[in-house]
């Protein structure tokens, strides 16, 4: 019983970062380090085989009696809250310094320990009422880090358009929690699988999990407020806000039943998340826009996951079903870091040249070789390739879906479909990669926004190295690890089956492909230190007088895959084509449109608007209309009792 | 006993038609404080055994509601120096069509409400309903704020009305405050109506929308 008071100290070193923290800085880093430390060993105690840990406290807040647990699942999520929360604060020191930004980077030390702690209160809350405060809490939290330089181009509606996003989705939770109170009578939660009545609570709960998870098509919020928000706090938004709707889907799907159709909504609707989110990735001018979508391709990944275990669970208990779980459970944790580490590169290379527009960067790679390489690192894991972390996760999760595939039941029309669209998703994925890292890191400057470029301080780059560690881990040694993601997994519906041995052979797979890896790297790199082989200028290409204005520029690099899906994307653009002997002027603009938000949301929102000014008109500030609505209402409400009664 | 209680509710319900059909302001305030006193007297004659408190309850009301009331009334009336017509905005006939079928649809419905065997035979409630149905009447159809007040005292005395089913159940104490509250809300009222005369140069409650939100 050693988990309570770790989780005490944890929950009091973050509380106390959020009052010092905008005073003493160094404190504050030491302070939310902690904080994680104790996150993070909680969760290891948990995940390393410790009892599940569950605490009610003698007292009451907001008229419950708080009750606290945290077992396999929630510690899964409660490390990486712990690792991307203390790598976060400490890359925020030089990326969001006192000196560059002394009126918002005390506010946001504070926010940022309130958001941890929120978020952990999340995992931790076993009580509907509580969970809803934390989530409140987190959201708001969130907010207030989203709009931390309110002042930013794009930065306020990014937020107000989160904000309404999660407030509708709060609405739905409380939706949610009040009927699953209603229906058994508590606040307090826990497994009530047996009571069949709570089934259709599942459609409220995908609702409003999946606004904060950012599925597709509730993903409207997400590519703007990721955007929009500085980079440690896009990098937290991306690697562990996202996974509470994520760990609200997997905890509630475990705990409660669901209807026989959810399985089947979950797959597909992550297949098409997967495949649309990164149909926008590939098309997006900036980078951490491409970012932010490559995060709603990969919790559609973690969804198909999801619904394949539901469809496992559905017949009983499938071995394939547990896989599925296991590899969407760790792909929790390889998109959280890897994404993370992709925000803090994004972050690096905006603190070094002011833009994050990739039609204007460009041969970053020499100026900034670290996080060039770091970049690089995260990319391949986040694209799904050997040996990292992604591929780990993705190949756990398509064995789920063969599994379910070759088990002749009907799940297998579920699993097909999906395990092809996935497949789609990660070649996009990959392209997507290929076009931001030479994009930003190769080539020749774009504009003249590299020419003064500057590598990282070691601050930034340290927390990039830490998570890229940690993502190489996952990728290398999947077999050590699996235990503990069979205890998350267990935490869900049951126990999982033993380890496959494809999982074992993969890992040792992986160590050889890193081995060899880094042997040819390491020939390379002695090869261009000898003098092998000759440096040029890039792009030379045969021409007396290169320009950079000659590359491929970033839409005409991804021109092809977003012609096909143009029917989704919708590209707009307008060009002035050269004309004549002599042309003097010639012009290409191209804009991909939020084609949800712009064609589905924002008319929608302007309707209920219309509507509202329509309501608007009863208020006219003439009293005896005013009277005459309460007569009628007296009226109507008398009617209505007397039909009440008369039966 | 029953019978001079409903002489009462019916004179009252005669009232309310006198005060939808009165076209000038004086005529409505006296109605509003002639309703006033014959309701005030009820609770004399609810009562089988004489008691201090609610003659001394009775006879406050009367005051209050038939001379205190209306003087305060005329006071504001005086002071603001108001055109005595009422322009109705519905006219004196269909205000008089719409308080009588209000007032038959007062005495169907008393079937419907659920009501102790005691009260059976009263016609407490269509009173009541009627003189609250009348009051709105006068709220909405007329715009001059007085005659508005005049409205309200009117509704107030369906509200009281309905209040004596619970004569036994309700402290008197309450009843005081509630007259209490009105009294003063007809003083500021008065204070107000002249504040708005000052500043506007009108009563008409349709020219004062401008202030809404």
């Amino acid at each position: 019983m050693t988990d309570g008071p770790i989780l005490f100290v944890a929950a009091a070193a973050l509380l106390l970062g959020c009052l010092l923290g905008p005073r003493f800085p160094r404190l504050w880093i030491a302070l939310t380090l902690a904080g994680a430390a104790a996150f993070i060993a909680a969760s290891a105690h948990i995940l390393g085989g410790g009892e599940p840990w569950e605490w009610r406290g003698g007292f009451s807040v907001g008229g419950e009696q708080l009750h606290l647990r945290l077992d396999g699942l929630s510690a899964l999520f409660l490390a990486l809250l712990g690792v991307v929360g203390g790598a976060g604060a400490v890359y925020s020191r030089s990326y969001w310094s006192d000196a560059q930004y002394p009126r918002s980077a005390p506010r946001g030390r504070a926010l940022w320990s309130a958001l941890v702690v929120s978020m952990g209160g999340v995992l931790l809350a076993s009580n509907g009422l509580h969970f809803l405060l934390a989530w409140e809490a987190f959201v708001l939290a969130a907010y207030f880090l989203i709009i931390l330089d309110p002042d930013s181009a794009g930065a306020r509606p990014a937020g107000w358009l989160y904000l309404a996003a999660s407030h509708a989705g709060t609405l739905c939770l409380f939706g949610f929690f009040c009927g699953i109170a209603s229906r058994t009578g508590s606040w307090d939660l826990g497994p009530m699988r047996d009571n069949a009545g709570l089934a259709p609570l599942f459609w409220l709960g995908l609702v409003g999990f999946g606004l904060k998870a950012g599925l597709f098509p509730l993903h409207v919020w997400l590519p703007s407020g990721h955007a929009s928000a500085p980079s440690h706090v896009s990098a937290i938004l991306s690697g562990v806000m996202i996974n509470m709707g994520v760990y609200g889907l997997v905890r509630f799907t475990g705990w409660l039943p669901v209807p026989h159709e959810a399985g089947w909504v979950l797959i597909f609707g992550g297949a098409v998340s997967a495949l649309a989110g990164m149909a926008f990735a590939v098309s997006q001018t900036d980078l951490k826009r491409l970012l932010a979508y490559c995060t709603v391709e990969n919790v559609g990944i973690i969804g198909v996951g999801l619904g394949a275990a539901l469809l496992g669970s559905e017949q009983g208990g499938t071995s394939w079903g547990g896989l599925a779980l296991a590899g969407a459970l760790l792909h929790v944790w390889s998109h959280g870091l890897s994404k993370a580490l992709l925000f803090f590169g994004a972050g690096s290379v905006v603190h070094a040249t002011g833009t994050r527009d990739m039609s204007r960067l460009g041969g970053l790679w020499k100026r900034m070789p670290k996080t060039a390489a770091l970049f690089a690192f995260g990319s391949v894991a986040i694209s799904g390739l050997p040996p990292l972390g992604g591929f780990v996760s993705e190949w756990m999760i398509y064995l789920g879906l063969l599994g379910a595939a070759s088990s002749r039941s009907p799940a297998a029309w579920a699993a097909i479909p999906a395990a092809i669209l996935l497949g789609i998703s990660g070649a996009l994925a990959l392209a997507a990669f290929v076009k931001a890292c030479s994009a930003v890191f190769l080539g020749a400057s774009r504009g003249g926004t590299s020419d003064h470029a500057h590598e990282s301080p070691d601050l930034m780059i340290g927390p990039m190295a830490a998570l890229a560690a940690l993502g190489a881990v996952i990728g290398l040694a999947p077999a050590p690890l699996w235990p503990s993601i069979a205890r998350a997994a267990g935490a869900w519906r049951g126990p999982v089956g033993p380890m496959p041995w494809a999982v074992l052979a993969l890992g040792l797979c992986n160590l050889v492909l890193a081995g060899l890896a880094l042997v040819a790297a390491a020939l390379l790199g002695r090869r261009v230190r000898d003098g092998g082989l000759k440096r040029a200028p890039t792009w030379s290409c045969g021409y007396a007088e290169p320009t950079a204005r000659m590359q491929y520029t970033v839409g005409s690099f991804s021109g092809i895959i977003s012609g096909w899906f143009s029917w989704a994307l919708r590209p707009q653009g307008w060009s002035q084509r050269p004309r004549g002997l002599f042309p003097a002027r010639a012009h290409r603009f191209e804009r991909i449109p939020e084609t949800v938000l712009e064609d589905a949301v924002a008319p929608a929102a302007l309707g209920v608007l219309q509507l509202s000014t329509l309501v608007r008109r009863l208020q006219h500030g003439r009293l005896r209309f005013y009277i005459l609505y309460i007569v009628a209402g007296l009226a109507g409400l008398g009617i209505l009792t007397a039909m009440e009664a008369r039966p | 006993m029953s019978s001079g209680l409903n002489l009462l509710i019916g004179i009252s319900m005669g009232l309310n038609l006198l005060a939808l059909g009165s076209s000038r302001l004086p005529s409505l305030i006296r109605v509003a404080a002639a309703q006033g006193v014959v309701l005030g007297l009820m609770p004399l004659l609810m009562e089988h055994h004489f008691s201090w408190l609610v003659a001394l309850t009775a006879v406050t009301t009367a005051v209050v509601k038939g001379v205190v009331i209306p003087t305060l009334l005329r006071h504001a009336m005086r002071a603001a120096n108001i055109d005595r017509d009422l322009d109705p905005l519905i006219g004196f006939i269909p205000s008089l069509l719409l308080g009588a079928a209000g007032t038959i649809a007062a005495v169907a419905l008393v079937r419907v409400v659920p009501l102790l065997p005691e009260h059976r035979g009263l016609l407490l409630v269509p009173g009541s309903v009627a003189a609250i149905l009348t009051g709105f009447i006068l709220l909405i159809a007329r715009s001059k704020a007085i005659s508005q007040v005049c409205g309200y005292l009117i509704l107030d005395n369906g509200v009281y009305l309905f209040g004596l089913l619970l004569i036994h159940a309700m402290p008197l104490l309450v009843e005081a405050g509630i007259l209490l509250d009105l009294t003063v809300a007809v003083f500021v009222i008065g204070i107000i109506v002249d504040r708005i005369q000052r500043a506007f140069d009108s009563l008409d409650t349709r020219k004062l929308t401008a202030l809404h939100e």
